[in-house]
This record gives structure tokens, C-alpha cells and sequence, in this order.
């Protein structure tokens, strides 16, 4: 009894931590590129977070299935092997059923082969735990990317646009910010919620 | 002999991963590239209805043109015959790429039966400066370009842009991209034209 509980805990804890403790991209800074890239607009940075769930998930998978067959020197590249195959899979998928989204994120989609989220989580989790573990993991680190990149998304959109998800928010008086859409608005709202983050969390640079 | 067998041994998971890898993109592919194709074939449909609205269909003509819009580089256009509901000609529609000002821009370019006027054009891709280059894409550029006649264009800084000839008013903040269309759009036709008449596809202006 007390053994599954521990389990449940320990399955809880994995969870959380990718959401709030391990965020990928607020407290761990992996995965920039995407994060400073498709954030333009709410839209792209969910369907580019589902992207990363998927692929997470699914080479977390494989990764934790072979954990014992592995060479040393021959994991990453096993590893890349594995994230290059679900990246071309959701990359067709998005291409055949969300043409115009597949565009917007153009090269964005295959780039996520090298996204480091998802070797980081093979490396750090996957090669090392079981099934169940790395399941939970990819799931909470997926959802914690998805989330920040939704918060930055709609910061961004509504200061550039004054709309989120075609809803308009802003007053009419208010003069949308072009910057806010370009990679300068990137840089910027990032910066101002990774000091927010570390303000709330007490962290010190 | 040994040596073999530690290369099996290190690599045979490597080997056997990648054939399970390849047949499962290989099964994707070919269960997506149909509805691929088709999405791409229906946009582009779908911009040249916008500029020319009567057509019904869009057929690809069977012979292929050869041009060099850019110095150097040969390149095969398809040419696609617009047709109306009485299976009348009334346009021709081709895909057209340049260099833009981030990366490369590609259009779809439409024109009437006689490549006489620019139907207009629409942007199939391209990735300008938003805000500034992007504004290719908007109807006060485009405009510009409907019922251009089908040759050299030029691209002004100071005009009127409701006025349709071959001057083009570039977008102000966006020479590049501006420029790009205008070359881009100006190119194709000029050469596409010129095959066209040489093949007898279409009549001769001179005579």
C-alpha cells in the first residue's frame, strides 16, 4: 500500500515538475528557438507545443523501451534517429490536415529535431527511468512548454494586434505594436517573464 | 572476421531502428502526399480564382515553358489554362519564384487569354519583415499590378498607386521586397510571353 503510494507521489512529482519546478523553458532556458520564434500569435505557439507533446512523448517511448540495449557512445545519436522520425511524422501530419498553420511555422516544424527539451528529457529521463516514468515526464514537460509558450504568445499578440484568437481585447484607442511581432518583441517579452519568474521564485542571477 | 562481429554488435540496434524508422515515414508519406498535394493544388487554385473569378477549372497545359528569369538558371514553368464554364479560355496562371528580402519569395502569377493584361498576382510563400516587406501581400500593392499591361514593369517611389500602368509604387520602408515582386512578376511574364508566342500558344502582338 504504502509502495504505491510512494509511486503516486513520485508519479505527481514528475508531472509538476515540468509544469512549474523544471519549466523547460522558464527555469531550465532550453528550447529558445521555438519559444522566441513562433510566439508571434497564440495559434502557432499551440500548435507548435502540441508539436513537442507529441514528439516528446513518443521518443520518450521508444527511448525508455531500449534503455537497456543502448551503447554509450551511440545514444544520442539513437536518440536523434528517434526525434527525426516523429518530427517528420507530426511535420506530414500538420502538412495534410492544418496546411495554412504549417506554413505559418514553416521551417519551425522539422527544426524541433534539434530542439533540446527533447533530448534533454531522453537523456535525463528516458534512458534512465521506466515506462511509466517517462511517460508522465514527457507529459508534464510538454504541457510546461506548451503553457509558456501560450503565455508569451498572448502577450505578444494582444500588444501587436490587440486581439487574442480573433477577439479583440484592447480599447479602440489602443495603436497595436508592430515590434511585438517581430523578433525584438521576442527578446523583450521574454526577458521581462523570465525576471518576473525569478522575482516570483526569489532566484538570484 | 571478429571484426565484424563487434560492428554488428555495437551497431545492429542503430541498423534495425533506422529500417523501422524508414517504414514507418515511408507509410506515413504515402498515406499523407495525396491530401498534401491536393492542399497544395487547392490553394493555389484558390488564389487564382480570387484574380480571375469567372474560371471554372484550372488545366495544366501540356507543354512545359523553358525561361531564365534570374541570369543563369534555367527553370521549367507548368502553365496552368483557366477555363470558364463553357470551356472557354479566359486566363493562364503559373507559379513564379525570386529572391525576396529574408528569404525567397514565391508567387502565383495570373493573366488574361491574350497575355495582353496582368490579372494580378498573389503571394503562395514568402517570409518579408512584418509590417514593412509583408505588405506585398496587401490589396493596395497587389492592386497595382491588376490590369498591368503584360511587360517590363517598373518599380517608382512617388505615384499614384491607383493608377494602373506599368509603373509599380513601391512600398515605402520595403524597396527590396518591393523591388523582388516587381522583378519577380516582371521577369516571368516578359519571358513566359515571349515563349508562348514563339510556340504559337498564344497570338502574336506584332501582327
Amino acid at each position: 500500500m504504502t509502495n504505491s503510494n510512494a509511486k503516486t507521489a513520485r508519479y505527481a512529482q514528475t508531472l509538476i515538475a515540468g509544469l512549474w519546478r523544471e519549466n523547460p523553458v522558464f527555469r531550465l532556458l532550453l528550447g529558445m528557438c521555438p519559444t522566441l520564434a513562433v510566439t508571434a500569435a497564440v495559434k502557432p505557439a499551440l500548435t507548435m507545443g502540441c508539436c513537442v507533446i507529441f514528439v516528446l512523448i513518443c521518443s520518450n517511448i521508444i527511448v525508455s523501451l531500449m534503455r537497456n540495449l543502448l551503447k554509450p557512445h551511440l545514444r544520442i545519436l539513437m536518440f536523434t534517429l528517434t526525434i527525426a522520425t516523429f518530427v517528420t511524422i507530426a511535420d506530414l501530419f500538420l502538412k495534410a490536415f492544418v496546411p495554412r498553420m504549417s506554413e505559418m511555422l514553416g521551417p519551425y516544424v522539422p527544426l524541433i529535431i534539434v530542439n533540446c527539451i527533447i533530448i534533454c528529457r531522453a537523456e535525463a529521463c528516458a534512458s534512465k527511468n521506466a515506462l511509466v516514468v517517462s511517460i508522465i515526464d514527457a507529459i508534464g514537460m510538454g504541457i510546461g512548454f506548451t503553457v509558456t509558450l501560450c503565455v508569451l504568445a498572448a502577450v505578444r499578440e494582444l500588444l501587436s494586434t490587440g486581439k487574442i484568437f480573433e477577439v479583440s481585447l484592447m480599447p479602440d484607442a489602443f495603436v497595436p505594436w508592430a515590434a511585438m511581432s517581430m523578433p525584438v518583441g521576442a527578446f523583450i517579452t521574454l526577458g521581462l517573464l523570465l525576471g518576473l519568474v525569478n522575482t516570483v521564485t526569489g532566484k538570484k542571477a | 572476421m571478429s571484426k565484424i562481429k563487434y560492428f554488428v554488435q555495437q551497431s545492429w540496434l542503430l541498423i534495425v531502428a533506422s529500417f523501422c524508422f524508414g517504414l514507418l515515414i515511408a507509410v506515413t508519406n504515402a498515406a499523407l502526399s495525396p491530401t498534401i498535394k491536393q492542399n497544395e493544388i487547392n490553394k493555389r487554385n484558390r488564389l487564382v480564382k480570387a484574380l480571375l473569378p469567372e474560371a471554372k477549372d484550372f488545366i495544366l497545359y501540356e507543354e512545359q515553358i523553358e525561361i531564365q528569369p534570374f541570369r543563369g538558371k534555367t527553370e521549367n514553368v507548368e502553365i496552368y489554362r483557366a477555363v470558364s464554364e463553357a470551356n472557354e479560355c479566359i486566363g493562364w496562371s503559373f507559379e513564379a519564384v525570386g529572391s525576396g528580402f529574408a528569404d525567397k519569395i514565391k508567387l502565383v502569377i495570373a493573366l488574361d487569354k491574350n497575355f495582353e493584361k496582368i490579372a494580378g498576382f498573389d503571394v503562395l510563400s514568402s517570409n518579408e519583415t512584418p509590417g514593412f516587406g509583408d505588405q506585398i501581400k496587401y490589396d493596395y500593392f497587389r492592386g497595382q499590378f491588376k490590369g498591368a499591361p503584360a511587360g517590363e514593369l517598373k518599380l517608382v517611389t512617388v505615384g499614384e498607386p491607383g493608377e494602373i500602368d506599368s509603373q509599380i509604387v513601391a512600398i515605402s520602408g520595403a524597396t527590396i521586397s518591393s523591388e523582388a515582386v516587381v522583378e519577380i512578376v516582371s521577369n516571368y511574364v516578359t519571358q513566359v510571353k515571349e515563349q508562348m508566342q514563339k510556340k504559337g500558344i498564344i497570338g502574336n502582338d506584332e501582327q
